[in-house]
């Protein structure tokens, strides 16, 4: 209201101003304008003449007569005259687009396209900023398809209107003709990225993806598309057709479930479409050829896969399938033939439907072949649920031509240049010579095309013709490499082209890549089984697809279960060959007892591997009573009877078995003799095994699994009868892997054949595996075994060289057959060692000559091991072990203890309930002691006896069992619990055990209580134990020497110490703790006694222990200090000197004590020239910084103080 | 469709380094975290090559990290079968979750940030954890593999070493010790079926961004394979690796996919060609893990590749 006002009231103003000034026609516009805005007819006549005013008195005014064209465009309908005005308009201003665009609006009704351009031109000619003039050139320029020129058009104008959908929208149509797809793309996405409801440019760009083969983004899009118009033809019928080009390359890479239920979707979706737009026969093309592939690639669904094939489900399943493909070659069919009915134009629409119908009918063939066999109503039943139609056959009308002959005819009548054509019509065709003669024809229009001459291959070969085959295939090879027919062409020709099993794999193999065909994959499954690459990923990938596409074929199921076989997964075998036998047994095969004999054979061998021997021994009495039991059934059938306890049978099969050996071919000679030595050895013992053997024929045994045989039964047998058989067969052992397996075989025979009551010859088999290893040093399985056998010796240095002779790679996981894997052996080398590690050297020095090397990193290693086999129990009881031995070390912190209280009872409480043999056991009790040892240490008494006490009920040899009595009796000792602990000690001696450590702790313990009744008795037994082992025998008992004189010590009973030790130290001289300690005792001796006899004693020890220590450049800390003291009391002050200054270099830089400064203050500041050896550091401290070293160490000594005090008044009085 | 090589971290943490993964972040460059046998985790900025921080708290090695879409926190598991829940800036610990040892292996925080998924090693199951409260809100146990009778010991030779999301969310794949992929439905918590086709442990698992159905997974037997995870169809079987494969990952384009392998090499796979298009030898040991960073700022079809390893050190390439 206000706003009209206002206007009135300008006008008024106007007006009034045009009465003084009737001649300005600026104001003569401008109230014009005012007027025509009013909106009022009577008032735009009024402007109209205000306007014809403003132009006369100005005639350079362009909006005036713009005006004046709506004027006589909108007002009088006067076209003419609104066009001059118009045109005026923009002659005096090209860029005023509303003249420009109305002025080409009226053109445009009146057809003058050229003056349009013209005008448009003009504009643009005058000024380049006309962008009106560029848009409306753009819109006529694709309008017109000058697409070229459009697109320059287009883009100026965008430059004028950057958010005009409509401009990118027709940027992109012209984008898209040029063959520009990317651009095209992206103008498209600027258009729905103004405006998003432009079906258009949406359903234009997803036919640029389409064609692009960006299927997924095609599809992306048209969904997009259809949400905003879902009934959009174009839309429905871009993504059924990016739906089948998704299936495709679905189906290409053999996903066929997938592309199955993307046909699915497809299909649907052009049923939709053709809903809609019932006759365009593109839609029904469209809906045809996703039917087609549809037809090809359903797969048949095996969701059953129980263990007993439900034979009537198997075929039942069969047959929906067969229906399904069959349906919807059927719906193919009628689908090209709506499309050709709606345009019998299209050539190619007859080859379509020759396609479709040629699968028709291959699907029915098959079919009645497959049933030949079955009764006519059966037939009849099964085909009406198919919906074969069987009664109505359909009469032939011409006998020469078939119907997808004559349909591919059909095609070629249309366009006969066309060798695509020919080509079908030679694939399609049932005579050899047509086919022969269309390819030829195919091949004469365009001699480059590698398809037909693939054919004409695939052709000659199956007429017999191989050198011309050879030629047509080698033609389609050089021409066309990507095309898999001639790949397995040549593969099939194997035999004549003289190709290795492998070559031919590969090239069969190369043509299944390309094209998983269900030809090429079955006929790659047989050359895998012929060339021993069963277990090959492809071939499995290959043969499973194949089964989805051919579940009626039994070779499929059968190869499907060779190759279950081969990759041990017996239970899916069983089940293929049951299904396998299945289909032979309901459908008619021609060589069907030959089959049944193979595939009952598989299965039975199958079974029998999945422990299911009872069904395995029924398969092979079928099979004898159908007199089908050939070698390999009678070997399954007497192990499975074997297996079933059915011992008089399996040898009654056996003999049957031995008795054919002359009538069979070589290969299996070997296996069968082998497999009649081992039963006769499982069945009926060592000796009639041994007797068959020595009556067997020589020349039997000539192979390298037959001697592994004989030789295993030789190591098992004590009486050497087998000695001439074994080494003539071992000439056949050829390659090294058998040499060095055959090694080891013979050093695990040397520790049977030298045994001695429970404990194997070990230090036999050690010396054998070392002469082998330095054979063959590259060997890994040997050096394993070694170290294997190294870790169970009870030596001590066998322990430190176990780890140094296995080779542990990490990128080397071939698997090696070992007992044990080269990380458990170090791992067990890691726990077993008796040595501490010196992983924290604030607490530890090395005494002993062996050092563990790999020791610091166990940890880690054995954590990488885990790394890699997390699923290895025996690794992660290991590592418990080890950490076990870390918290040992560090005195059971108590952090340690924590870890090791939670990995030893989760261990506890779920892996070893299940498994009760004898290792399983030992692990138990082991991790038991390691828990009862950690609530010992963490001083709770009460679990410690519990866990010890679990341990001692465990199940196992007597001398393990000690130990857990020996920790009860320490856990008593701990409590005070004299009365038990008395028990416990009984116990253990009645226990007894083998190894020493055990006695020497006892020992230990019973003397610090003085529980010991005849002290005797415990040395005796110690004496007694292991005497089987010979380098660490005075080892153990400078040890017990070394204990007995530590109790001494405990009494203060000095001089019978010093005598135990002294018969330590002569006892052993490996390690420098044995001298140390008598050193000591000497020492406190001389002291007691001040008997220089003791002192010379002590540095002869002292000395000992120095030297030991310094050959292995491990200096050992107060081992100087003494002989320091001892040299000093005998008055070599020289030697003193040396030795004090050796003390201060034996300590690592910052551990080093108080008392050593104290010590070092008392040497002369000018020490003689002659040690120079020693850093200057030594000599250049005054005595009082010594000292005050000492004290910043500890400053609560007083002794020192007096000292420094001392040092003082020295000072001073100086 | 190529990788150069960038940089190299020698010796970025003291002992082998077994996992890593990318730190999404809304500014600055993404950054990359470490798990090693030292028993630490590191953050590492991939354009300085300086180690950020250093997480420290776990007892043993460090088998698996996995971070938060969000990337403002992480999760880090070791041998000894603690979870820790960590803030990623700041390293304080967000929540400590405990299995048994030997149930805990390979994590994944779920696309959607609500979950975690953890592998569950020998208890042959995949663990969830609500990532709110830090409770175990399910498990989701492999079915024991038909036709195997009840009194062989099949519960050891199922561990549970790889688990994977695919990227709508809808499905958990995990990979086990004898070689099956098992497929779940996280919704309905159910076990759909077995993925065929492994022989040997399957020790890593990625899904195909661009498709929910494209799985693919890395083998000890040296193949990587490609699957149709609903429809349970190997689609293809990529040979080339001379020992274990031990990690997979795919771009973010979906159109390649790197492995790092026992034979000390890096392939990057040509999914269209279905071959290794390059070989890169940057290590000297064997390579645990390769990782994928986020698309590049600037250009969207490139990224970042990271590859760690025994021999201690990180290798950075441009993806492009």
């Amino acid at each position: 209201m206000n706003d009209e006002s206002e206007k009135t009231f300008r006008i008024r103003e106007l007006q009034e101003s045009l009465e003084s000034q009737s001649e300005d026609p600026a104001l003569h516009f401008n109230l014009g304008i005012l007027l025509w805005e009013k909106g009022e007819d009577c008032n735009k006549e009024k402007a109209a003449e205000h306007f014809v005013r403003s132009a006369k008195l100005n005639p350079q005014n362009g909006p005036a007569f713009r005006y004046l064209g709506h004027y006589y465009h909108q007002f009088l309908a006067d076209s003419e005259r609104a066009l001059k005005c118009y045109q005026r308009a923009i002659t005096l201003d090209p860029q005023d687009s509303v003249a420009g665009e109305t002025l080409c609006d009226l053109l445009d009704q009146s057809g003058k396209e050229t003056l349009q351009f013209a005008i448009c031109n003009e504009a643009i000619s005058k000024s380049p900023r006309s962008f009106w003039a560029y848009r409306r050139l753009g819109f006529l320029q694709v309008h017109q398809s000058k697409w070229s020129e459009s697109i320059q058009s287009l883009q100026h104008a965008i430059r004028g209107y950057p958010t005009s959908a409509d401009l990118w929208e027709a940027l992109g149509l012209a984008y898209q003709q040029m063959g520009m797809f990317t651009a095209a793309i992206k103008s498209y996405g600027r258009a729905v990225e103004l405006e998003d409801y432009r079906v258009f440019a949406l359903v234009e760009s997803g036919n640029v993806f389409l064609m692009l083969g960006a299927f997924r983004k095609g599809v992306e899009v048209f969904h997009k598309a259809l949400k905003i118009s879902p009934q959009n033809v174009s839309a429905l019928y871009g993504l059924a057709s990016a739906l089948l080009s998704l299936a495709k390359e679905c189906v290409d890479t053999g996903a066929f479930k997938w592309g199955a239920s993307l046909l699915e979707e497809a299909s649907e979706v052009a049923l939709a479409c053709s809903s809609l737009e019932s006759n365009l026969s593109s839609i029904w093309k469209l809906h045809g050829d996703i039917q087609l592939l549809y037809a090809k690639c359903f797969p048949w669904m095996d969701e059953d896969r129980a263990l007993n094939v439900d034979g009537k489900k198997f075929i039942s399943s069969i047959l929906s399938w067969t229906r399904s493909c069959y349906q919807a070659s059927v719906a193919a069919n009628n689908s090209y033939q709506r499309a050709l009915h709606l345009a019998p134009w299209q050539a190619n629409l007859y080859a379509d439907i020759a396609v479709a119908e040629d699968l028709r009918s291959f699907l029915k063939e098959n079919w009645e072949k497959l049933t030949d066999s079955w009764s006519l109503p059966e037939k009849i039943a099964v085909g009406e649920a198919l919906g074969f139609f069987l009664k109505e056959n359909r009469k032939k009308l011409s006998h020469s031509w078939s119907l997808p002959e004559k349909m591919c005819l059909g095609g070629l009548l249309f366009e006969g240049h066309n060798n695509e054509f020919w080509v079908a019509l030679g694939c399609l065709s049932s005579s050899a010579t047509l086919k022969q003669h269309a390819f030829i024809r195919g091949l004469q229009l365009d001699v480059s095309q590698a398809v037909a001459w693939a054919y004409l291959g695939k052709l000659y070969w199956q007429e017999g013709q191989r050198e011309l085959a050879q030629h047509a295939f080698d033609r389609a090879r050089s021409i066309d490499p990507s095309l898999a027919l001639p790949w397995a062409g040549m593969a099939a020709d194997a035999y004549a082209r003289k190709l290795r099993p492998d070559d031919a794999f590969e090239c069969c193999l190369r043509a299944v890549q390309i094209l998983p065909l269900l030809g090429f994959q079955i006929g790659l499954a047989k050359l895998a089984h012929w060339s021993g690459n069963l277990s090959s990923f492809e071939v499995f990938g290959g043969i499973r697809q194949a089964v989805l596409r051919a579940p009626h074929c039994p070779e499929s199921h059968n190869l499907n279960g060779l190759v279950s076989e081969a990759r041990c997964d017996y239970h899916s075998a069983v089940i293929s060959y049951r299904m396998a036998r299945y289909s032979l047994s309901s459908f008619c095969h021609p060589t069907l007892k030959l089959h049944l004999q193979d595939v009952s054979i598989n299965l039975a061998r199958s079974l029998c591997q999945l422990g299911y021997a009872s069904d395995a021994v029924k398969e092979c009495e079928n099979l004898k009573k159908e007199g089908l039991l050939n070698a390999n059934g009678l070997q399954i059938y007497a192990l499975s009877l074997w297996q079933l306890g059915e011992r008089d049978l399996s040898l009654s099969v056996a003999r049957m078995l031995a008795a054919s050996i002359p009538s069979m071919e070589k290969a299996l000679v070997s296996s069968a003799v082998s497999f009649i030595c081992r039963l006769t050895y499982y069945v009926s013992g060592m000796d009639s095994a041994v007797k068959s053997i020595l009556k067997m024929p020589k020349h039997l045994f000539q192979s390298s699994k037959l001697s592994f045989v004989i030789s295993a039964i030789h190591t098992l047998d004590d009486s050497n009868q087998l000695e001439p058989v074994v080494s003539s067969s071992r000439s056949m052992l050829a390659s090294s892997g058998d040499r060095t397996a055959m090694h080891i075989l013979e050093s695990l025979g040397k520790l049977v054949k030298y045994r001695s009551g429970d404990t194997l010859g070990i230090q036999e088999g050690i010396s054998h595996l070392k002469k082998a290893l330095h054979m063959f040093p590259e060997d890994a399985s040997i050096r394993s075994f070694l170290g294997n056998l190294l870790v169970s010796s009870k030596e001590w240095e066998d322990l430190h060289v176990a780890t140094r002779c296995l080779t542990i790679d990490h990128c080397q996981h071939q698997k090696v057959e070992a007992l044990k894997s080269p990380w458990e052996i170090m791992g067990a080398g890691a726990v077993a060692c008796c040595t501490t590690k010196f992983d924290n050297e604030r607490f530890l020095f090395p005494t002993c000559q062996d050092q563990w090397h790999s020791g610091p990193k166990a940890i880690q290693k054995l954590q990488q091991c885990l790394h890699h086999e997390p699923w290895n129990h025996n690794v992660r009881y290991l590592l418990v072990l080890c950490y076990f031995q870390k918290a040992r070390e560090e005195r059971f912190p108590r952090y340690l203890c924590g870890i090791i209280e939670r990995l030893t009872d989760v261990a506890l409480s779920d892996q070893f309930n299940k498994d009760n043999n004898r290792s399983e056991l030992y692990k138990k009790f082991q991790l038991l002691l390691c828990a009862a040892e950690v609530a010992l240490q963490s001083g709770n008494a009460r679990n410690c006896i519990d866990h010890a006490q679990t341990a001692s009920q465990l199940l196992l040899p007597k001398d393990h069992l000690f130990f857990a009595h020996l920790l009860l009796c320490r856990a008593y000792s701990f409590e005070g619990n004299l009365v038990s602990l008395a028990k416990e000690y009984k116990r253990c001696m009645e226990l007894k055990t083998n190894w020493h450590i055990g006695w020497i702790g006892l020992k230990f313990i019973i003397s610090r209580h003085k529980l010991e009744n005849q002290p005797t008795e415990l040395s005796m037994l110690f004496e007694e134990c292991s005497k089987d082992i010979r380098s660490s025998w005075n080892m153990w008992m400078a040890i017990f020497s070394l204990m007995e004189g530590l109790i001494a010590i405990w009494t203060n009973d000095f001089l019978v110490a010093e005598e135990h030790l002294l018969q330590a130290c002569s006892l052993s001289t490996r390690d420098s703790c044995l001298y140390v300690c008598h050193g000591a005792i000497c020492m406190e001796l001389a002291k007691q006694h001040c008997d220089s006899l003791f002192l010379n004693r002590a540095i002869q020890s002292l000395k000992k222990a120095k030297q030991t220590s310094v050959q292995r450049r491990q200096p050992l800390p107060i081992v100087s200090l003494l002989l320091a003291q001892a040299e000093a009391s005998l008055g070599s002050k020289a030697k003193w000197e040396r030795n004090l200054q050796d003390e201060f270099f034996a300590w690592p830089p910052g551990l080093r004590p108080a008392e050593l400064f104290l010590q070092m203050s008392l040497l002369p500041t000018q020490s003689s020239k002659e040690s120079n050896a020693y850093p200057a550091m030594v000599h250049g401290q005054s005595r009082l910084r010594w000292v005050l070293q000492a004290i910043h160490m500890n400053p609560s000594c007083m002794r020192y103080w007096k000292v420094l005090q001392k040092c003082y008044a020295d000072m001073y009085t100086f | 469709m190529k990788i150069s090589s960038l940089n190299t971290i020698e010796s970025a943490h003291d002992d082998s380094i077994w996992t890593a993964t990318w730190v999404p972040s809304d500014a600055g460059p993404p950054y990359l975290l470490t798990g090693s046998l030292d028993e630490c985790v590191r953050v590492w900025n991939p354009d300085t090559l300086e180690n950020i921080h250093t997480n420290s708290g776990h007892c043993l090695g460090v088998v698996s990290v996995a971070v938060h879409p969000s990337g403002r926190i992480a999760a880090s598991a070791s041998i000894d079968s603690f979870i820790r829940v960590f803030d990623v800036v700041t390293n304080n610990t967000v929540a400590t979750l405990e299995a048994p040892p030997s149930e805990v292996w390979q994590l994944n925080f779920n696309p959607q940030g609500t979950t975690l998924a953890v592998a569950g090693g020998s208890s042959t199951a995949i663990k969830l954890w609500d990532t709110a409260q830090w409770q175990l809100i399910g498990t989701l146990s492999v079915p024991r593999p038909e036709g195997l009778k009840p009194s062989e010991k099949s519960n050891s030779k199922k561990f549970v070493l790889s688990v994977a999301w695919s990227v709508d969310g809808q499905r958990i794949a995990c990979g086990s010790m004898d070689g099956t992929i098992s497929i779940f439905d996280v919704a309905r918590a159910k076990f759909l079926h077995h993925l065929e086709g492994h022989c040997m442990p399957v020790r890593s698992l990625v899904y195909s961004p661009v498709d929910a159905r494209v799985l693919f997974s890395a083998s000890d037997d040296g193949h990587v394979h490609v699957y149709d995870a609903e429809g349970k169809t190997l689609i293809t079987s990529m040979s080339g690796h001379a020992s274990w494969v031990l990690s997979v990952d795919v771009t973010p384009d979906g159109q390649a996919i790197a492995s790092g392998s026992s034979d000390k090499s890096v392939r990057l796979w040509d999914l269209k060609m279905r071959t290794a298009t390059q070989i890169l030898n940057n290590h000297t040991d064997q390579v645990w893990a390769v990782a994928f960073g986020p698309p590049g700022r600037t250009d969207v079809r490139s990224c970042l590749l990271a590859s760690v390893s025994d021999d201690k050190s990180i290798a950075f390439y441009q993806y492009s």
